[in-house]
């Protein structure tokens, strides 16, 4: 595996990872994951 | 009669995602990296999602609950409310049913076949095949294509057809809250935990043939990932005044395999999610909402889709695994991982948990492709859920018949296309329109960003506006001049295939004016019953 190989492997599951964090934070402190209706 | 809600923020978030994760996930996404220059992918995947994915994905969430607030859990009425002025709009919501449905009828049936071998793996059926040709022989003796010692028939792939045909009307029948919420609160995590045990398993295989060292996970990764920049364009010289000025030209084959990966992969242009968020109530959060089930269909499908199987099949064939992934997705699925996990340890166990993982993204995924078509008949006719149900399911059963006996005559592929390339697109960029030309981009902002737990940049107000739709619309004049041509004048088809294949395009035509009738059926059912005093 090339070092570009592993830059865009590790590159792109922190970004994924990130957003996936971020979102589900967000999430659970925006509201407490009560009834949504 | 009382519309029904979604239990909780979350549980909405994981019906959307749920929906979103499917086969393509597992298996679409590495072959698509692996064909199409490997890490430099995500360069043109990463720009389709911000400019096509995650757009896409908050207009779908703003009219879905915009529409349901007026009752409407489907395009049709969506589009109407969102245009009222104009009376044959309802029409291109069609689509919204049209898709969906038609992609059940054969969905249903693949996701079927993975309990199959779910069943397989445990009991060992398929132990003796330890060729890729014995094991094409083995799914084609299941599939029925082939008489052979393993199958005398399509007995076995209608038992689970039956099974599964059974578990999806169930799960509808159960509701959003209780059926559709419940199944995918309960599937997705365990789909992840698959997923992670999967990826572990994969990741310690090391070189398991020391006498072909080059085949190791580590190179296997490298297969998918080493970046191929070549593929993504060419530099070109253009000769001005006499000098020569280079130019850059994009590869549009890389850009729209990317682009199309990521339409699919969101479940985007499907009609699906407008459904799912016409449960919501209008005060309900959609950009926050909408933005985490992308990011939970990502981690799916870079993460644990890029670690399996590619470098797992890389590592126990090498370099034909070139081949092997030119040989379709499917082939991947369910002929190849099986010969890879029967060469470990506890084999049975770890094809089980793949299969059992291919098949929750399948049924999560196939209940709401049902869902639009049930909520149709539910609003627009005040029919019960268990009519609606009853009504889908009978049609569907039949339909679905088509596919199983004949699967090799080029059937599935003609609905794929019809449903998949063709609809999905064209219904993305009528609602794209609809959202920030003819509702206006000022309303619509207002309207996404009505109990919103983020604020999107302001920059999508542009992106929407101009970038996605111009996006769809390269996107479908180039699919319809690479292959609208040769699909249309049927170039690929064996002769003795043409005649079904021909027979399907009749038969989706058919379901299409018969949505048309019904839509237009009730609205003289709506206008009767407003002109009531």
């Amino acid at each position: 595996m090339t070092i570009g190989g592993w830059i865009f492997l590790i590159a792109s599951w922190l970004l994924m990872l990130g957003l996936a964090v971020f979102c589900l934070v967000r999430t659970l402190r925006a509201k407490d994951d009560g009834p949504a209706s | 009669m009382a519309r029904e809600r979604w239990g909780s923020k979350m549980g909405v978030i994981m019906a959307v995602a749920g929906s979103a994760i499917g086969l393509g996930n597992f298996l679409r996404f590495p072959v698509q990296v692996a064909q199409n220059g490997g890490g430099a992918f995500m360069i043109p995947y990463l720009v389709a999602l911000l400019l096509l994915g995650l757009p896409l994905m908050w207009i779908e969430w703003t009219i879905g609950r915009f529409g349901g607030g007026f009752g409407h859990s489907t395009a049709p009425g969506m589009f109407h409310t969102l245009w009222n002025k104009n009376r044959f709009i309802r029409y291109f919501g069609v689509i919204g049913i049209f898709g969906p449905f038609v992609i059940y009828i054969y969905y249903i049936y693949v996701e079927s076949w993975l309990l199959g071998y779910s069943w397989f793996a445990v009991t060992g059926a398929y132990n003796n095949c330890t060729t890729q040709e014995s094991m094409k022989a083995f799914l084609a003796g299941y599939q029925g294509a082939a008489d052979n010692p393993h199958f005398s028939g399509l007995g076995t792939a209608y038992l689970f057809f039956l099974v599964t045909f059974g578990a999806n009307l169930l799960i509808l029948y159960l509701g959003v809250q209780r059926g559709i919420e419940a199944a995918c609160k309960y599937g997705l995590p365990l789909l992840f935990v698959l997923g992670a045990v999967l990826m572990v398993r994969v990741f310690t295989l090391g070189t398991p043939n020391p006498e072909a060292p080059d085949n190791n996970i580590i190179n296997g990764l490298g297969f998918l990932w080493n970046p191929n920049w070549s593929v993504l364009g060419s530099v070109g010289h253009w000769t001005v005044a006499g000098a020569s000025v280079p130019y850059w030209a994009p590869n549009a084959k890389v850009w729209l395999a990317a682009a199309g990966q990521i339409f699919f992969t969101l479940s985007v242009g499907f009609g699906v999610i407008l459904t799912y968020a016409s449960y919501l109530t209008p005060k309900d959060d959609v950009a926050l909402s909408g933005l985490t089930a992308a990011a939970a269909n990502e981690v799916a499908e870079v993460i644990i889709g890029g670690s399996l199987v590619i470098p797992a099949a890389f590592a126990f064939f090498g370099a034909a695994t070139a081949q092997i992934a030119a040989g379709g997705a499917f082939n991947l699925g369910f002929v190849t991982m099986p010969l890879v996990f029967q060469q470990m340890t506890g084999g049975n166990l770890f094809g089980l948990a793949w299969f059992l993982l291919l098949f929750i993204a399948g049924i999560t995924s196939s209940i709401s492709l049902a869902q639009p078509a049930i909520a149709f008949l539910e609003d627009e006719f005040d029919l019960t859920k268990r009519e609606a149900i009853l009504i889908f399911g009978f049609n569907t059963f039949i339909l679905c018949h088509v596919v199983i006996f004949f699967l090799d005559k080029g059937v599935l592929d003609e609905i794929d296309f019809w449903g998949v390339n063709v609809c999905l697109t064209v219904f993305g960029l009528v609602e794209t329109i609809l959202f920030g030309w003819v509702f206006g981009m000022e309303k619509s902002w207002t309207e996404l960003h009505i109990g919103s737990d983020i604020t999107i940049p302001g920059v999508y107000r542009w992106v929407i506006k101009y970038v996605t739709p111009a996006f769809l619309a390269v996107m479908l004049i180039f699919w319809m001049a690479q292959q609208g041509k040769s699909v249309i004048l049927m170039e690929g088809v064996p002769p003795e295939n043409r005649g079904y294949v021909l027979g399907t395009r009749l038969l989706l035509l058919a379901i299409l004016v018969n949505l048309t009738v019904l839509v237009w059926m009730a609205w003289r059912r709506r206008q009767r019953k407003e002109a009531q005093p």
